[in-house]
């Protein structure tokens, strides 16, 4: 489970990016959380994992306070959260094994990593990983020859090889076209239901939104403005969340059962 | 009838910026004391041309090489590049970590980023001529010197071209290793490694091109190499000689950087 208690962040300039946020979300859970660039979408996301750090209050992640772990216990939960990222933030130059590899470098010892030489369980975790992405061919090519949908597969590959508990998915399709991103959402959708992990996801298009998460949480300028089942979220809602009425660019406008897929 | 007025500007168009005084009084302070420079240094053109006998009487003996002393130079050749290849791959190795310290993408923190760049700093203020001069006045004339020397040479100039290179890499991989409970080791080997290897691996080439050329000058101060024996021959003015090592040491540099050039561009 992972509780958000009282959680603010100011960044470097004063920019208050989280306001005091208290939210539950429990283990297994799809959830969506949708707010305008600049409302703390991508802050929430990172605090619970601590690439941001917490100004005041605290995240609790599995009974483990983020704001008091030290540098080793962070490690250690990191280990456990699977991260995916809008730009995929894979390294173009080495094999997609490789960059799947990182996933396994929690457990690998630091000689290991050093040198390169994987253990042979590790290998096979990475395989699978890529198996369930469906782009196991694709192992020993070059990262940077793939397209943007296989790169993302990919970082959601490697998130996989960590075997995590949680799942954080930072606008994971904003850099795709639409048949690709609702691939890639399908992708997670499935993971969260076959593998139980606990998926929070960063969107910005409504209709996406709705359609995947369980449950939908709206930012508006740091603050929660929205906490509810994804059904209820209807286009009322949507525009207190934008604090706008909503435009075409709001939505991705393909349908999920788009035969492209 | 008028015509519809246009739309009132919302903002006023800025007005051009001054061009900074800074470029012309900058050339003018360089032209004085360029001009300053030469005058206290006695800089003359005209005795180029009141000596130009006795310089074209050597430059004539130098270029009548003597092709027969080719056998003798073989081995300091040799000598010559086991030195650059032992000082070049030693060197380029410890600059690595050196390198990954001193940039800020990599460093560990502020105060070993610093302590790591003043030491960079002060291997680079020395040139390669000086250390080879003090390796050999410590250790005696011979190729360890010169290896000692060429090392200290090649660790800064590695360690500062790599560690600028870092500086400029995709970050967004780093994230990543980091999101998944990577050790700072961890994350620079898996994420930083794989982006600055080609040129790394290309910045090596060069430096073993510079010690080819840095061997022959340090090799005049007893350094080991084709630098000893050329100023051996320089002592007793053998010009067909030198002239003999002059054309040698140009095709071997040549040759090296036409090799270092065609592997360099398959690299990056």
């Amino acid at each position: 489970m992972i509780r958000f208690e009282n959680a603010s962040v100011v960044y470097r300039g004063g920019v208050h990016a989280l306001r005091d946020l208290t939210l539950e979300i429990a283990d297994g859970e799809m959830l969506v959380i949708v707010g305008l660039s600049g409302a703390g979408k991508s802050t929430l996301i990172r605090v619970i994992n601590g690439l941001v750090p917490l100004a005041s209050g605290d995240v609790i992640v599995d009974g483990k306070s983020i704001a008091k772990a030290s540098s080793k216990e962070l490690r250690e939960i990191r280990s456990r959260i699977g991260m995916i990222f809008q730009t995929f933030n894979l390294v173009k130059r080495t094999s997609v094994l490789d960059n799947v590899m990182m996933g396994r470098l929690h457990t690998t010892p630091w000689y290991r990593s050093l040198t390169g030489r994987w253990r042979a369980d590790d290998i096979e975790i990475a395989m699978r990983s890529l198996e369930r992405v469906d782009i196991v061919e694709k192992a020993y090519v070059r990262a940077a020859n793939l397209s943007g949908g296989q790169q993302q597969r990919v970082g959601i590959a490697r998130a996989l090889a960590q075997e995590p508990s949680i799942l954080l998915a930072d606008e994971p399709v904003a850099s795709l076209d639409p048949p690709t991103s609702h691939v890639v959402m399908r992708d997670l959708q499935r993971i969260n239901r076959e593998l139980g992990i606990t998926t929070i996801v960063n969107l910005h298009f409504l209709d996406l939104a709705r359609v995947y998460a369980q449950r939908i949480v709206g930012l508006r300028g740091g603050e929660l403005v929205f906490d509810g089942p994804g059904s209820d979220a209807d286009e009322a809602v949507f525009r207190d969340i934008y604090g706008r009425s909503l435009t075409a660019d709001d939505v991705l406008e393909t349908s999920p059962a788009s035969p492209s897929l | 009838m008028t015509k519809p007025a246009p739309a009132a500007p919302t903002t006023r168009r800025p007005s051009k910026p001054r061009p900074s005084l800074l470029l012309p009084l900058g050339l003018v302070a360089g032209v004085i004391f360029t001009l300053w420079a030469a005058w206290t240094i006695h800089f003359d053109v005209a005795r180029i041309a009141a000596n130009w006998d006795r310089g074209i009487t050597i430059i004539g003996e130098v270029l009548d090489v003597d092709w027969s002393f080719f056998p003798r130079t073989v081995e300091p050749m040799i000598q010559t590049f086991q030195i650059a290849i032992i000082a070049a791959i030693v060197g380029c190795a410890v600059a690595l970590p050196f390198a990954f310290i001193a940039s800020r993408v990599t460093a560990f923190n502020r105060w070993s980023m610093t302590l790591d760049r003043w030491v960079l700093n002060v291997i680079r203020a020395l040139p390669d001529l000086l250390y080879a001069m003090i390796f050999v006045a410590a250790l005696s004339v011979g190729p360890t010197a010169g290896i000692l020397a060429l090392i200290f040479f090649n660790l800064g100039v590695m360690a500062k071209l790599l560690s600028e290179t870092v500086d400029a890499v995709d970050t967004g991989p780093m994230e990543a290793a980091q999101a998944a409970g990577a050790t700072h080791v961890q994350t620079v080997r898996s994420s930083v490694l794989p982006q600055v290897l080609p040129n790394y691996v290309s910045f090596a080439l060069y430096i073993f091109e510079l010690n080819i050329r840095a061997s022959t000058v340090i090799g005049l101060t007893g350094a080991g190499g084709i630098g000893v024996l050329l100023g051996a021959q320089l002592a007793r003015f053998n010009f067909p000689q030198i002239g003999m090592i002059i054309v040698e040491i140009f095709v071997v540099v040549l040759l090296i950087e036409l090799a270092s050039n065609a592997l360099r561009r398959r690299l990056v």
